[in-house]
C-alpha cells in the first residue's frame, strides 16, 4: 500500500500504512448460477469485450458527458506534492474532545527500518496524554484529514470526514424539552443492571455461529456444489506417448 | 489467554492461544501442533521453500469453520519473506514464503493446520519442478486402492525410465511425485503427460481407475487427478499436517513399504500419525530429497 | 438539516422501547473520476467474469454460495444468512450498555442521526439521552435493516441519539498482530515528548480544516482540458529522524515550540 513519514514538529518516522479492516471470517463467494464456477471482480473493457490489467488503466475525468480527460498519478501525486509522502501532524487534540461522527476509515501505521524508536516514542507519549495528532495527508486522488491515534502500542490513521461532509443535526431533537424525572431514574437503573464491559468478540463469534448453523442445514438439504474443474474431453495424448504406455500396459498385465 | 513470545534468530515472535484444543478428539492442542511442525521443520522447509503458501486456517480446531489464505496478511512481521505472484490473469498478489522456521511458527500462530504449495517457485511460477498424480479414492474405494494404482504407475514410470516417490495425502489418497528439476518443464507438459497416463490408466483398468472429475463416475475408482499439474493447483505439502480428526502428516513412503501394507490390507496402516512423524524423519531423513533434486525430463512428448 | 428518514426503528431494552427515524449525517462530495483504458479512453466497468471462461456475467445469472472446502460450495441466500432477526420486527435490540470509552475507535463504522418517531416520545427520548449522557454509556445493540444484520451503538451527543454500525471483531486486525517490537524509550525522551505535545495541542476545531486539494485538483483538470502544460512536482520525501538523534530533535523541536 503507502509508504512515506509521519512527522510532527522537527521528527520523521518512516512508515507504511497497512490495513485494520479486513472481510470478516464470513465470506460468500459470488458463482454463475449454471455451473458454480467462481467469478470475480474485474475492470472490464465494453467496447473491447475484455478484461483490463491494471498496467492498462488510467484514471480520468468526464469533462463532457462521455468525454474523458486522462489523469496520471505523476499528475496527481503533483496537486499537493508536500502532501503525499508526508502525514504531517499540523496539532495534537485531546481525545476525548474528537467527535465520533468524524470518523471514516481506520488503517495501522507501522514502523520501517529506523523508524521504530521514535515510533513507540509517538505512539506511547500520545497514550501517557491522551492526545491524537491531527494530519492532512493525500493518497491518490484524495486528500483526507486524518488522526493519528495510539491504540494497544500501536499508531492507527483514522481517515476523517471534513466538517462540510458532517450534516447538522437541527431538527432531530425532539422540540419538547420535558423530562421525567422519576422515568429518568428508572431508565438508568436499567442502564445499570444491563452494564457490561465491551466485548466486541462475542457478537462476532454469534454471528459465525449462526451463519454456520444456517450453513449445515442448507448441507442437509443440498450436497455442497462442486465449481466444475476446466476439463476438456478426454482425448488421446501424443501419438508417441499413448503408443509407449499401450506397450508397457500389455507387458504390466501379462505379468500380473 | 495464555501468551508465550519466543525467540528465533533474534526475531520475536509471540505465540498465543497455546492451550487451545485444535484436534479435540485426540488433546492435540495448538502447542502440540506448533512443537510438530517446530521438530519437522528442518527437514520441511526446503519444501516450502520459495513456494506460494496457501495456508489452510482452523482458528476453532478441525471439525470448526476454516479459512483458505492465500493472500500474505498485511500484518505480517516485517521479518517474513512474501512474494509477488500473479493472481488471474492481472492482479498482482503477495503471497508468504515459510522459508525460515521463525516464519513457519509465525503461520503455524494462526492456527494453519495444513500447509499447501504449488508445484513451481515463485522466480519461476510457470517452471513445475515435479510432476505430480494425485490419487484420490471416490466412494467406496480406499487408500488401499490408490496403493493399488500407485504401485502400477510406479511400473509405468519406471519403463519410461522416471523415478517417482509416493506420499500420502494424510487423507483417503496417495501422492506419486515424479522429478523434473529443469528449467525447461512447463505445466503444459506435465498436464498432458499425466493426463495421457491416466487416461491409459482408465482404459486399461476401468474398473479400478478413473480420468473423469465426476463424482458420480469416481464411485469404487480411484480418480487420477492429473489437472493438479497446474501453475495455479496447491498441493498438500509433505509432512503438513491435516486437519482430519486425528492428526496424520501427508508422509512420504518407500515403494517397498507401500508394497507391504498393500499385502497386509489394513488401510489405517498406510496412515503416519505426527509422533511417528518425527521419529520417522529423524531416523531415516527426508524420503522426500530426491523429488527437489533429482533431474528428469519427461519422455515421447 | 441533516439527510431525510432513510428507515425507521425502535430502540429496546428491558421494558423501554423508543421509537425512532434514522437520518443520514454525514454525505460526501469529491471529484470524482473514472478509470479509463489507457489506450482508447473507453471508460471501464467492474464486472463480474468467471474465473474460467473468462467471460462476463450479467446479476441475474448470479448466485451465492458459501464456501465449505476448496473449490466446493453451499448455495445460499446471503441475505437469509445475513439476517439475524426478522426484519419486520424493527427491533434495535440494546443487549448491553459499556462506558462509551472502552468502543475503541477502530471499530465504528457509519453514524446515523435517531429522530424521536414522533413529539409523543419526546420524554422517553430526552430520558435516554440525559441517562446515556450522565452515565456516559453507549448502549451495544444489533438490528435488521435493508436485508443485512448490524452491530451498533446507541450513544447521546448533545440533545440527541446517535446510532453508530460497528465493525465485527474477526473484521477488525488487532494491533498485537502487527508484531511491533517493543523499543525501549528513555524517561527523559518520553517527557519531552510529552512536553512538547502539550505545546502543540489545540481544541478539536474540525472545520478550520478545508479540503484545498479539491480546489487545486480541479485546477489542474482544467488546465489539462484546455491543453496547457501541467507541470509535475515531486513528492517531499522527508529524511528519517536518526535513532540516536532523537533526544536531539526532540529538544530542538520543544524550543522552536515554545
Amino acid at each position: 500500500m503507502w509508504s512515506g513519514t509521519v512527522s510532527f514538529s522537527l521528527v520523521a518516522i518512516p512508515v507504511r500504512l497497512v490495513k485494520a479492516v479486513k472481510p470478516g471470517h464470513i465470506t460468500f463467494r459470488t458463482l454463475h448460477r449454471t455451473d458454480y464456477s467462481p467469478l470475480a471482480r474485474r475492470m472490464y473493457c465494453p467496447k473491447h469485450e475484455q478484461i483490463v490489467p491494471p498496467d492498462e488503466i488510467v484514471r480520468g475525468y468526464e469533462i463532457v458527458p462521455d468525454r474523458y480527460l486522462p489523469i496520471t498519478d505523476e499528475e496527481l501525486e503533483s496537486v499537493s506534492p508536500e502532501r503525499s509522502r508526508t502525514i504531517e501532524i499540523i496539532e495534537f487534540i485531546d481525545m476525548d474532545e474528537v467527535d465520533p461522527i468524524y470518523y471514516d476509515h481506520p488503517y495501522y501505521l507501522v514502523p520501517l527500518k529506523g523508524g521504530e524508536k521514535a515510533y513507540r516514542l509517538l505512539a506511547e507519549v500520545m497514550r501517557r496524554t491522551n492526545r491524537a495528532g491531527l494530519a492532512k495527508f493525500v493518497m491518490v486522488e484524495r486528500e483526507y484529514l486524518v488522526a493519528v491515534i495510539s491504540t494497544e502500542g500501536a499508531l492507527a490513521m483514522i481517515t476523517l470526514h471534513y466538517s462540510e461532509e458532517v450534516l447538522p443535526d437541527d431538527g432531530i431533537a425532539p422540540k419538547e424539552e420535558k423530562m421525567d424525572a422519576k422515568e429518568l431514574s428508572l431508565m438508568e437503573q436499567s442502564i445499570r443492571n444491563m452494564t457490561a464491559d465491551f466485548d466486541p468478540g462475542k457478537y462476532a463469534n454469534n454471528r459465525r455461529e449462526s451463519v454456520m448453523e444456517l450453513v449445515k442445514l442448507k448441507m442437509k438439504e443440498h450436497a455442497p456444489v462442486e465449481a466444475p474443474a476446466v476439463e476438456e474431453e478426454a482425448g488421446v495424448g501424443p501419438p508417441d506417448l499413448v503408443a509407449a504406455l499401450e506397450e508397457i500396459m500389455r507387458d504390466v498385465k501379462k505379468s500380473r | 489467554m495464555s501468551r508465550k513470545v519466543i525467540e528465533i534468530a533474534g526475531r520475536r515472535l509471540a505465540l498465543s492461544n497455546l492451550e487451545k484444543d485444535l484436534y479435540p478428539s485426540w488433546g492435540f492442542t495448538k502447542a502440540h501442533v506448533l512443537d510438530y511442525y517446530r521438530r519437522i521443520a528442518a527437514f520441511m522447509l526446503p519444501h516450502l521453500k520459495d513456494r506460494a503458501l496457501t495456508l489452510k486456517r482452523y482458528p476453532d480446531g478441525v471439525g470448526k469453520a476454516f479459512f483458505f489464505v492465500k493472500r500474505c496478511p498485511d500484518y505480517h512481521p516485517v521479518w517474513a519473506k512474501t512474494a509477488e505472484v500473479r493472481r488471474g490473469s492481472s492482479k498482482m498478489m503477495t503471497v508468504c514464503l515459510a522459508n525460515n522456521l521463525e516464519t513457519l511458527l509465525w503461520v503455524e500462530n494462526l492456527a494453519s493446520l495444513e500447509l499447501h504449495v504449488p508445484l513451481s517457485r515463485t522466480g519461476s511460477p510457470e517452471t513445475p519442478d515435479a510432476m505430480v498424480f494425485d490419487l484420490d479414492p471416490g466412494e467406496q474405494a480406499t487408500i488401499l486402492d490408490c496403493a493399488i494404482v500407485a504401485l502400477i504407475l510406479r511400473i509405468l514410470l519406471t519403463r519410461l525410465r522416471l523415478a517417482s516417490y509416493p506420499k500420502t495425502s494424510g487423507q483417503k489418497g496417495l501422492h506419486v511425485y515424479v522429478p523434473l528439476n529443469y528449467r525447461e518443464a512447463t505445466f503444459e507438459d506435465t498436464k498432458i503427460f499425466s493426463k495421457t497416463v491416466a487416461v491409459i490408466m482408465q482404459k486399461n483398468y476401468p474398473d479400478l481407475v478413473t480420468a473423469k472429475m465426476a463424482k458420480e463416475q469416481r464411485t469404487g475408482k480411484v480418480f487420477i487427478n492429473w489437472s493438479q499439474n497446474d501453475a495455479s493447483k496447491t498441493m498438500i505439502c509433505v509432512y503438513s499436517l491435516r486437519a482430519r480428526e486425528k492428526p496424520f502428516v501427508s508422509f512420504p513412503l518407500e515403494w517397498k513399504e507401500l508394497e507391504r501394507l498393500v499385502r497386509q490390507g489394513k488401510p489405517e496402516s498406510l496412515q503416519v500419525m505426527y509422533s511417528e512423524a518425527v521419529s520417522r524423519v529423524e531416523e531415516s531423513g527426508d524420503l522426500f530429497r530426491q523429488v527437489l533434486i533429482k533431474k528428469q525430463k519427461l519422455p515421447h512428448l | 438539516m441533516s439527510g431525510g428518514t432513510i428507515w425507521k426503528g425502535s430502540v429496546h431494552f428491558g421494558d423501554m422501547d423508543v421509537p425512532v427515524k434514522l437520518h443520514t449525517a454525514v454525505k460526501e462530495e469529491r471529484i470524482q473520476f473514472h478509470l479509463l483504458h489507457r489506450r482508447d479512453r473507453v471508460r471501464l466497468h467492474q464486472q463480474m467474469i468467471c474465473v474460467y471462461e473468462k467471460t462476463p456475467v450479467q446479476p441475474e445469472a448470479q448466485i451465492k454460495g458459501f464456501e465449505v472446502e476448496e473449490g466446493k460450495y453451499v448455495i445460499v441466500d446471503q441475505e437469509e444468512l445475513e439476517q439475524t432477526t426478522p426484519e419486520s420486527s424493527r427491533m434495535i435490540e440494546v443487549h448491553e450498555f459499556v462506558k462509551s470509552s472502552q468502543i475503541y475507535p477502530l471499530f465504528l463504522d457509519h453514524v446515523y442521526y435517531l429522530e424521536p418517531d414522533s413529539e409523543i416520545y419526546a420524554s422517553r427520548y430526552n430520558e435516554l439521552v440525559g441517562a446515556l449522557q450522565r452515565m456516559s454509556m453507549a448502549g451495544i445493540c444489533t438490528w435488521t435493516m435493508r436485508k443485512r444484520s448490524y452491530l451498533g451503538a446507541v450513544q447521546a451527543r448533545g440533545k440527541i441519539l446517535r446510532l453508530s454500525t460497528l465493525r465485527y471483531a474477526d473484521e477488525v486486525i488487532s494491533a498485537a498482530s502487527l508484531e511491533l517490537q517493543e523499543i525501549p524509550v528513555s524517561e527523559k525522551e518520553l517527557n519531552i515528548g510529552s512536553e512538547l505535545i502539550n505545546q502543540l495541542t489545540a481544541p478539536f476545531e474540525p472545520q478550520k480544516f478545508k479540503n484545498e486539494h479539491q480546489k487545486r485538483l480541479q485546477q489542474l483538470i482544467d488546465k489539462k482540458a484546455r491543453g496547457e502544460k501541467v507541470v509535475l512536482l515531486r513528492p517531499r520525501i522527508l529524511q528519517p529522524t536518526a535513532q540516536d538523534k532523537l533526544l536531539e530533535v526532540l529538544e530542538a523541536s520543544l524550543k522552536k515550540a515554545a
